[in-house]
């Protein structure tokens, strides 16, 4: 199963099982642009699978209405790029309801936002933001990086009583493994990837399959490196990242985000406060996302730049 | 403001330029997005406007308003992969941004709507500026569901800015046809803003550049803004990689028989403007032009990464 299919699966789920949960947004009735919804408003109806018009800050604004009155909207935004147009209503609404009616309000939804970059898709829709809403109190950010994470994260997301910003990655789509349907994946708990003793190794979403290459690359070094999937980027997983960097006693992390103000640095500044061990980091160049594929190349993170790291 | 005879081929010819864009960049590139059928408004929209207006184009039909406004065809053609002669030297897909050096604002984001404010922007800049300029603004029916359409048109109203919003109103977003973007006509809106309002024959060249003239012969005598929403249809899919299953084949046939080429061809051949002869030799030359340059432009170089450096891209502190 894809990740895109496993994504849907959790969302028809959802659907069957839940009358509150509702889907809204641009061609989510065609399947979505992505396949990420495909038969959903066949099976459900077009008045629970809502197509709207083209009106990023309005679906997202429904949405939260939708969400106060009880319902728990699934919010189809495209890309994160395109979810800048609905800031407001994230930041400033969704973000901020339940704490400012004193607990009254909750805001159940989940908006999709798919980051990262897209091969060809150039600067405006390729970017990985998932720092700039873990930066805002009331937000749970996830980054889920394998089919299985997509299907057992988005069903958790789904129940989830506060608005979950949902950043599924443009190029999973297509990535393929068995996927158990009925497992759901806790938020905020990371996923130890592979056991290591030299050096951990912390990394979400796309970034995932390149740090697995690095890891290879180090074991080939004979550095033992202890990969770790964050999954959720807030709350994030403190526990365990900080438990294998005890063990360890280094830690790099490594995303496809921007590396200047990118989360990578909260991780890395907490496990040095906590444990006082070397960090490094290794994130994408600060420059917007170029078109043509060698400018691309340039902003992404390599396996070798993070094997480098791991052996630093 | 009826076309003269040399117009009326220049219209034409555009219009041609425009087809043959499509034909031959929708077969390298799935992620064209064709302007098949909307070859109208295109041509009626970029044909005539002066130096010095600014051009606000929708990004379905990007390359051919830079061609009207005197584009190099084959820097425009390597921009759509990012090629290092491009005006942007590989920067931005050329379909989704036109240089600024040919008065062409584009940096369309994927997010629609904000062109229009850039457009009021610009207008604004010309009323100011006092030389009779004016920002013709090109968009979709599917933008014209955002705030951004709303506001920068009122701004424009109430501000009286040298404005020509143009919709080019193909009556599908993607895949969600008029009756689920909006509740009302389009062109009904400038009332609300207290500015013109005209309906127009998107799929006759003609009316559609006539239309846009006088507004913006009105918007150059400081008479302010107008709307026009010139009503036609996207023959092909949103993409060129779009099969647009979505919709009834019955429907895109209706619409490919008021084909916007074919009906002013025929025109030109009634009025005896142009003869057979004439009328194949001009699409020959056309589709030799476009031949050329996309050769040309698919051997070029992509740029290396030195292009990514600081030069063009932040001011010097």
């Amino acid at each position: 199963m894809t990740y895109a299919q496993a994504a849907c699966g959790a969302v028809e789920r959802a659907l069957a099982a839940d009358a509150r949960v509702v889907v809204l947004g641009e061609d989510v009735g065609r399947g979505g642009i992505f396949g990420q919804y495909q038969g959903l408003q066949q099976k459900f109806g077009a008045a629970r699978v809502i197509d709207t018009p083209i009106s990023e800050a309005t679906i997202m604004g429904a949405a939260v209405g939708m969400a106060l009155a009880g319902l728990r909207p699934v919010v189809e935004m495209r890309v994160v790029d395109f979810a800048l147009c609905a800031v407001d209503e994230i930041v400033n609404q969704a973000a901020k309801a339940r704490f400012m009616f004193g607990g009254q309000g909750r805001v159940p939804l989940v908006a999709r936002l798919p980051i990262g970059i897209w091969s060809g898709s150039a600067a405006q829709h390729s970017q990985s933001l998932e720092a700039w809403f873990a930066h805002v109190p009331g937000l749970v950010v996830v980054a889920p990086g394998s089919p299985q994470d997509n299907c057992g994260l988005l069903a958790t997301a789904i129940d989830c009583g506060d608005p979950v910003i949902y950043m599924e990655h443009k190029e999973l789509w297509g990535l393929e493994e068995e996927v158990d349907a009925a497992q759901r994946v806790p938020l905020g708990k990371a996923r130890v990837l592979q056991a290591g003793t030299d050096v951990t190794l912390v990394s979400w979403s796309r970034a995932v399959q390149v740090a697995r290459l690095a890891a290879a690359e180090a074991k080939a070094q004979e550095i033992s490196v202890e990969l770790i999937d964050l999954r959720t980027i807030w709350p994030w997983d403190r526990e365990t990242v900080l438990a294998s960097a005890a063990k360890t006693r280094r830690l790099v992390v490594a995303h496809e985000a921007v590396q200047v103000g990118g989360f990578g640095a909260e991780i890395a500044a907490t496990v040095a406060e906590e444990l006082g061990v070397p960090v490094r980091r290794v994130g994408g160049a600060r420059i917007p996302v170029g078109y043509a594929p060698p400018l691309e190349d340039e902003a992404r993170v390599s396996a070798g730049a993070i094997a480098r790291a791991l052996r630093a | 403001m009826a076309a003269g005879k040399e117009d009326r081929i220049a219209l034409h010819r555009l219009m041609l330029v425009t087809r043959e864009l499509d034909r031959v960049i929708g077969a390298a590139d799935g992620h064209w997005h064709p302007a098949l059928g909307e070859e109208g408004v295109v041509a009626g929209c970029y044909y005539g406007l002066l130096e010095g207006d600014a051009l606000v184009p929708h990004y379905r039909g990007m390359i051919a308003a830079c061609y009207a406004r005197g584009g190099d065809l084959r820097r425009l053609l390597a921009g759509l992969d990012g090629r290092a002669t491009s005006y942007s030297r590989g920067r931005y897909r050329s379909d989704v941004c036109g240089p600024i050096e040919l008065g062409i604002i584009g940096l369309y984001s994927g997010a629609l709507g904000p062109t229009l404010e850039y457009a009021a922007g610009a207008a604004l800049a010309a009323k100011l500026d006092a030389k009779g300029a004016v920002a013709v603004a090109v968009f979709g029916d599917g933008t014209a569901s955002r705030g951004n359409f709303h506001e920068a048109v009122n701004l424009a109203a109430v501000l009286k800015l040298p404005a020509v919003f143009v919709c080019q109103n193909n009556q599908i977003a993607i895949s969600t046809p008029a009756q689920g973007e909006h509740g009302g006509r389009i062109v009904d809106r400038a009332a609300g803003f207290g500015i013109p309002g005209q309906l127009v024959d998107g799929n006759d060249v003609v009316a559609v550049h006539a239309a846009v003239q006088g507004a913006v012969a009105r918007a150059r005598r400081g008479e302010g803004p107008s709307l026009i929403d010139a009503l036609t249809y996207r023959v092909g899919g949103h993409m060129a990689a779009d099969p647009g299953a979505y919709r009834s084949a019955e429907e895109v046939e209706q619409w490919k028989q008021r084909d916007p080429i074919a009906l002013h061809e025929q025109r030109l051949l009634a009025e005896g403007l142009l003869d057979a002869a004439r009328a194949a030799a001009l699409r020959e030359a056309v589709a030799a032009e476009v031949g050329a340059a996309m050769k040309a432009a698919q051997s070029d170089p992509l740029p290396g990464p030195d292009v990514l450096g600081l030069d063009r891209v932040f001011a010097e502190a």
